[in-house]
């Protein structure tokens, strides 16, 4: 197998990265280690939302609601049948997957904003529907599970990240990535050219969910507390800024997204003072910016940054193993 | 080694550099959050979102330590008040109480408002042997499950203990009662539920209709429709002070008028007038309370203390909101604990003194007593009821003692 330069670059980028994550934690408090956490788990839900917005064009407002299904199945078994919490994420992966071929399906007759629509109004209804079968979920009183500390956490939650960016990355570099592509640009096209829409756009669908599950499952497992609330619209909206901040279409933005939308909260959040409204004014401002001076994300801009002064055609597509537009 | 690869090497050195400057002031004392000079608490309150108008509490509390730090402080140590806005939602509560705990490192966990936010960190603090102390919510939990959660204990009377003196009330002073109730669909509005039910005893068959709403929901105009159509002319109001204020306003502009009872912690004169300012009749409508009656007794050695205080400590602060009385009441009684932990507290000696209290808070009703001991963990379990006539809360009848 011929390996191009860009799959090269994209290599040494990844292992770099990664070697940068696992040597944080010998700076790093245990309470900045369990906000690391957290980025991580955003990271593993922007990379979800990444997979059927970004490289498949299938607009989802739900990512919350899916990471909702993955929490809940972790909190479930931890807290009610006595599972081991590592255990609980490949149940939380299947019963995304379930969840994300169902709502997949109105994908097949549904386009952009109506989709979205569809979407949104799973992120509303799964919280309450939590709230009503209290016996399992705990309803808004919430289920606690076992805590763990802050080096424990950031392991887990960067590990799984790991994992899921080495497996989409493969996924979307083969060819139901090219099919995921291919669909996104032009349904006619990629119809025409043989790739079955109705298998990939739920196929899309269900791994992004399953991904949001585990992100979900992580994210219970760092709150060691799960609530209808924990999951509220605002989580799937977070996701989103994340993508488009990062990036849609391309796996290397995500990590800068996650710690935007995890870090800049925290950032702000002084003492005395009702920070939280400024807040959504930030991010708005930063999504405006984005879309009006990088339409592509962090991930374009760090593209530009390293093919600068270097403009061959060869350079420019390889790119960390992207291929946004 | 190219010019591209060095620029990534020189950019990580960078980050490296700042964080392992930023760990090394990592540095910790025996007892967190106790130095020479300070003592640091901590706590998470609605400071914005739909529980917003809580967000006096905090000050009117870090008033009262101000005015304390500038008369001494405890033991010579000035304490140390920080919080943080967590909006009233359990997710946002999580974190910011790690902040606190591992960032800050604050002593005790105090104060932090509302029941699903306590319930979301009562696992960690109580694992982390943190104490989380006079939480400002009234669910029986805190005080009933101290074996399984020691380091966390109440403030005020319980919700339950409350609505049953409401339910005993309705039983015999209100014979023809047809009920209706509105709750919040959480634990909070079960545990007033559950405790006007008790209350009630034989009578519960007089309710005839219970509506819920959701926390983030803040209009619940459909809900008081259903509960007048039914035919209720009694209306026990288990909401928090948002959804109050607009259930008030709603049943007097479709022309209901029952025998309303409002939960204590949405019957702050300041809301009151809120609701009569939109057009609400409040007159008549009962309610329960425990502070000290700066309303009617305005001229007291007690009253002008208060006043002086918020108006030294946290300008621009309404008096005349009971959620002010019941901030400096809170922090009176943090202080008095953490005197009692003595002149070199620990953890373990602040939780001894916060279950041995007993003493007379001068911001509390003449005759509430302030008593705890390690099995009996309600600091406050007395109150009187109230009820509203001439632009303000007349307390009327008993105290109701033990009201669990």
């Amino acid at each position: 197998m011929r390996i191009s330069r860009g799959t090269a670059y994209g290599v040494v980028a990844a292992v770099v990265v990664a070697v940068v994550i696992a040597l944080l934690p010998l700076t790093l408090s245990d309470y900045h280690l369990s906000t690391g956490a957290t980025v991580g788990v955003f990271f593993v839900a922007i990379l979800s939302l990444n997979i059927v917005t970004g490289y498949t064009g299938q607009i989802s407002l739900g990512q919350g609601a899916f990471m909702a299904i993955g929490g809940y199945t972790t909190a479930i078994l931890t807290h009610n049948h006595g599972w081991n919490d590592i255990a609980t994420l490949p149940v939380a992966a299947l019963v995304g997957f379930a969840a994300g071929v169902i709502v997949g399906l109105p994908a097949l007759r549904l386009h952009g904003v109506y989709l979205a629509l569809i979407t949104f109004a799973v992120a509303l209804a799964v919280p309450q529907i939590a709230k009503n079968y209290s016996n399992f979920t705990g309803g808004t009183e919430g289920l606690a599970l076992p805590t763990h500390s802050g080096l424990w956490l950031y392991r887990t939650a960067w590990i799984v990240a790991g994992i899921v960016f080495v497996l989409s990355w493969l996924l979307l570099r083969g060819r139901a990535g090219r099919a995921f592509r291919a669909v996104r640009d032009s349904e006619v096209a990629a119809a025409s050219s043989g790739v079955a829409l109705p298998i990939y756009k739920t196929l899309a669908f269900g791994i992004s969910a399953a991904i949001a599950g585990v992100a979900g499952s992580v994210y219970v497992l760092v709150n060691n507390f799960v609530n209808p609330d924990v999951f509220g619209l605002t989580l799937s909206l977070y996701i989103l800024i994340g993508a488009v901040v990062g990036g849609l279409g391309s796996l290397w933005g995500v990590i800068v997204g996650a710690a935007f939308v995890e870090l800049l909260p925290l950032g702000l959040t002084t003492a005395h003072v009702s920070s939280s409204q400024s807040v959504p004014v930030i991010f708005g401002a930063v999504v405006i910016a984005v879309m009006a001076l990088i339409p592509l994300g962090a991930a374009d801009l760090l593209r530009r940054i390293l093919h600068f002064g270097s403009k061959t055609k060869e350079s420019v597509q390889s790119s960390l193993g992207t291929e946004a537009r | 080694m190219t010019r591209r690869s060095k620029g990534a090497l020189a950019v990580l050195a960078l980050v490296s550099t700042a964080l392992l400057v930023s760990a090394a002031f990592a540095a910790r004392s025996a007892t967190p959050g106790v130095t020479k000079t300070t003592i640091t608490i901590g706590g998470t309150f609605p400071l914005t979102g739909p529980a917003a108008l809580y967000s006096v509490i905090p000050k009117a509390e870090n008033a009262y330590f101000q005015y304390v730090n500038a008369h001494g402080g405890v033991n010579g140590r000035k304490i140390v008040f920080k919080y943080y806005d967590d909006q009233y939602n359990p997710a946002n509560t999580v974190p910011l109480t790690k902040k606190l705990v591992q960032q800050d490192h604050v002593f005790a966990v105090y104060g932090a408002l509302g029941t699903a936010p306590t319930l979301a960190t009562r696992d960690y603090l109580n694992k982390a042997g943190v104490p989380q102390v006079l939480v400002a919510t009234g669910d029986s939990y805190w005080g009933a499950q101290y074996k399984k959660y020691p380091w966390t204990i109440g403030y005020q009377p319980d919700y339950p203990g409350e609505s049953r003196v409401y339910g005993q009330f309705i039983a015999s002073k209100v014979p023809q009662a047809k009920i209706g109730v509105l709750m919040q669909d959480d634990a909070y509005g079960e545990n007033y539920y559950n405790g006007l039910v008790q209350g009630l005893g034989d009578a519960k068959s007089k309710i005839v209709d219970v509506e819920k709403y959701d926390a983030t929901q803040t209009d619940v105009s459909q809900q008081v429709v259903k509960l007048k159509a039914a035919g209720a002319n009694v209306f026990a109001l288990f909401a928090l002070p948002t959804q109050t204020i607009d259930a008030l306003v709603v049943a007097t502009k479709i022309g209901w008028k029952p025998t309303t009872f409002i939960n204590n912690v949405s019957s702050s004169p300041t809301f009151m007038g809120l609701a009569v300012k939109s057009g609400a009749n409040v007159d008549g409508d009962v309610s329960a309370t425990y502070v000290y009656d700066v309303w009617n007794n305005p001229n007291t050695a007690t009253a002008k203390l208060y006043k002086s205080i918020l108006s030294t400590y946290d300008k621009g602060a309404d008096p005349l909101d009971a959620n002010n009385v019941y901030g400096v009441s809170s922090a009176w009684t943090m202080v008095q604990a953490l005197k009692g932990a003595g002149k070199n507290p620990t953890r373990a000696s602040l939780m001894s003194a916060l279950t041995h209290l007993n003493a007379v808070d001068p911001f509390l009703y003449p005759g509430v007593k302030l008593q705890t001991t390690p099995t009996e963990r309600f600091p406050i379990d007395q109150q009187i009821l109230e009820h509203w006539q001439n632009g303000g809360w007349k307390p009327f009848g008993h105290i109701f003692s033990k009201a669990r």
